[in-house]
């Protein structure tokens, strides 16, 4: 029963006994402060209810804006368009790569292993094996296009994944235990993979490291 | 002593057109007595069973990297002398000190040439 119906029930029944021509003063004294504790409790309940009631709006409003935001994320579209078809392009440039690759060394293992006795048989299959190379680079044409896509769909996935969570303000949660000890694995062993835009210590630095003796390594991290 | 053409190396890398490539590369300067592993664990197990001249091995492969593969023949008192050049993308000072400090007997950045294994493999085992 809500806090007004109960209130206005208890001034009723107070009503109802004040009117009773009652002749006991005290008796009288203490239905008028019950009187007023009702007042007093209708108005509490009163403002609580409504400050409940606006708590229930503003959560209801949040949910249904986390439900548009969510709508407009898409992430239905994300897991069964967006990130098979992207794992699709990038596994058939793989393929592609490896397809070339094969057909390129091929060429040269076969061409290394022919014994020139007759030139212009030799310079025949040299040219023919180099037709074969030349149309095998021409899976870069495609890997090109299909990276491409790629990287249209992960900015596609980057944007609305930002955008929702500067619009419901998330803030990145502590990484997992698992990725944790994953992380933590992969700095143990120093797997760090192949630097951007070429190797970050060239070969003659690297050659001048292995030269050097552990003091003086050492001395480098000091 | 004159290094002994014949003898047998272990090429390591999950990524077989590198083992190609590596394997062409050696059959060009002269030895064509290679054995294949596809990451550490596999190498090591060869390693147990087959005297090998030469490790040449690629730092990142999974379950067992290349950097644990050398510590695991460097512990071990049977194979601990095996020559182990590094072959591999990781190029960061931390990760030549690392396998510096593990007992590599030399280090080469991916991309290299047939030139720079040459180069690295006589300075390991001697000239051929």
């Amino acid at each position: 029963m809500p806090a007004a119906e109960v209130a206005a029930r208890v001034r009723e029944s107070l009503q109802s006994v004040k009117s009773a021509d009652l002749k006991d003063a005290q008796l009288f004294e203490v239905l008028r402060l019950a009187q007023q504790l009702t007042d007093t409790m209708q108005m509490f309940f009163g403002s609580l209810d409504q400050s409940i009631h606006a708590e229930f709006h503003a959560i209801a409003d949040y949910i249904a804006r986390t439900r548009d935001e969510i709508a407009q994320l898409r992430p239905n579209d994300i897991r069964e368009q967006r990130i098979p078809i992207a794992g699709a392009e990038l596994e058939a440039v793989v393929k592609d790569t490896e397809q070339a690759t094969d057909t390129i060394m091929g060429e040269a293992e076969r061409l290394m292993s022919l014994e020139p006795e007759d030139l212009d048989g030799y310079k025949g299959e040299v040219d023919m094996a180099m037709c074969r190379i030349i149309e095998a680079c021409s899976f870069q044409d495609l890997s090109g296009q299909r990276v491409s896509k790629v990287v249209g769909s992960l900015r596609h996935i980057e944007d609305r994944v930002s955008r929702f969570a500067a619009t419901m303000g998330v803030h990145d949660a502590e990484a997992s235990e698992e990725e944790r000890a994953e992380e933590d694995r992969r700095e143990k062993l120093h797997l760090n993979g192949p630097a951007m835009g070429g190797p970050e210590t060239d070969q003659a630095s690297v050659d001048d490291l292995m030269a050097m003796d552990q003091d003086s390594i050492d001395a480098l991290f000091d | 002593m004159a290094v002994e053409m014949s003898m047998p190396i272990l090429v390591v890398d999950d990524y077989k057109t590198m083992v190609r490539i590596i394997k062409n590369l050696l059959k060009q300067i002269g030895f064509e007595n290679v054995d294949e592993a596809s990451d550490g664990q596999e190498a090591f197990e060869m390693i147990k069973k087959k005297k090998y001249g030469l490790i040449i091995s690629d730092w990142n492969m999974e379950p067992v990297t290349g950097y644990e593969l050398l510590q695991k023949v460097r512990g071990d008192e049977g194979v601990k002398a095996t020559p182990f050049i590094m072959v591999t993308a990781e190029s960061k000072t931390e990760n030549v000190i690392a396998a510096k400090k593990a007992g590599v007997n030399n280090y080469i950045v991916k991309p290299f040439n047939a030139g720079t294994l040459k180069a690295k493999m006589s300075a390991v085992i001697g000239d051929f």
